[in-house]
């Protein structure tokens, strides 16, 4: 392109310069960044926990349930919990905007809880996780799934083995 | 006195930015380059503009763990830096650690040994964020003055 062409493209054009921080900004479809936890669908694997390279993800029991924590100001956004999360239940949104005040450092927290239920079958006290779905054959039938939710991890292991058995 | 508190009144008060690399992998250095170098982000929109000298410098952004064969050289750059000044830590290696939380061979958080006001999360953040950050100092900069 002759520079003169060059020339009257860039003035049709106008400015490159981002409006941001005056105006909107745009940001890329498939971006990686905060990410968010959805506690209704977790299984309670752990699994986010233990592939984290930052250790940015903790559990912790809580006397409510299981609580799940992810640290902002040490995630790295690589991706990896949400790789291997089992349900979906970790997401990573396109946030990008995180900047704050030192003074808040510590509140830049994604908390979840899970919470503890009584089993239907038995009354034990356990944690009101999402069944476990994976590698099941043939897989769960939503009302089986409905079945499973309410109860405690024994009970769930004892549905399973009579499911295995029938079957 | 009163003729120099008129003329802070009246002052543009436009910061100028300083940068130390405190063993960073080099990412957030070339977002914080991105934002300054290229007409895209522009940080200069914002009235400040990148120093060569700490001893110019109003706002400082420190990137990466503050490794221990930096901290030293660290410490002495921030003290030549005059007062009242504003420190941002940029990605998460400075606030936290981030990656090498945890190493033996890194200080991190650098708010053990630097007093900071504006954090920056992300690995590396956005130029937005850096934009977002900047603006915050700026304004602490100015509350401080
Ligand atoms: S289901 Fe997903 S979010 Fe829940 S513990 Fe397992 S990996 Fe983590
Ligand atoms: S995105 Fe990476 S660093 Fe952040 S919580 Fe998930 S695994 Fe950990
Ligand atoms: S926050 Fe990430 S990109 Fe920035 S210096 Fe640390 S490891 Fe590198």
């Amino acid at each position: 392109m002759n520079v003169l062409g060059l020339f009257v493209r860039n003035l049709m054009r106008g400015p490159v310069t981002d409006p941001y921080p005056f105006g909107p900004t745009k940001t890329a479809k498939r971006f990686r960044g905060r990410i968010e936890f959805d506690a209704a669908s977790c299984e309670g694997c752990k699994l986010c926990e233990r592939v984290c390279p930052s250790g940015a993800i903790k559990f912790s029991k809580d006397p409510g349930g299981l609580a799940f924590d992810c640290w902002h100001a040490t995630c790295v956004f690589c991706g990896t919990c949400a790789f291997y999360c089992p349900t979906g239940s970790i997401r990573q949104t396109d946030d990008w905007s995180l900047a704050h005040v030192a003074s808040e450092k510590f509140a830049l927290v994604e908390h979840g809880l899970i919470p503890n239920q009584t089993c239907a079958e038995c009354g034990a006290t356990a944690l009101d996780t999402a069944p476990m779905e994976g590698g099941v054959k043939p897989p769960l039938t939503p009302e089986e799934i409905a079945t499973l939710r309410p109860l405690c991890p024994k009970c769930r292991a004892k549905f399973m083995k009579a499911r295995k058995a029938k079957k | 006195m009163n003729i120099l508190t008129k003329f802070k009144d009246v002052a543009a008060r436009s910061p100028w930015l300083y940068r130390i690399n405190a063993g960073s992998c080099n990412g957030c250095d070339v977002e914080l380059a991105t934002t300054a170098l290229i007409p895209r982000w522009d940080v200069e929109r914002l009235g400040c503009q990148y120093c060569g000298s700490p001893r110019h410098a109003d706002i400082v952004l420190i990137t990466g763990p503050l490794t221990r064969h930096v901290r030293d050289a660290a410490l002495r750059l921030f003290e030549e830096i005059p007062d009242p000044k504003v420190t941002v830590a940029v990605g998460v290696c400075p606030i936290s650690g981030g990656i090498f939380r945890e190493s033996y061979a890194t200080c991190a958080p650098i708010d053990q040994w630097f007093p900071v006001d504006v954090n920056v999360p992300g690995c590396p953040p956005r130029p937005q964020a850096i934009l977002d950050g900047v603006a915050k100092a700026i304004a602490i900069w100015r509350a401080r003055l």
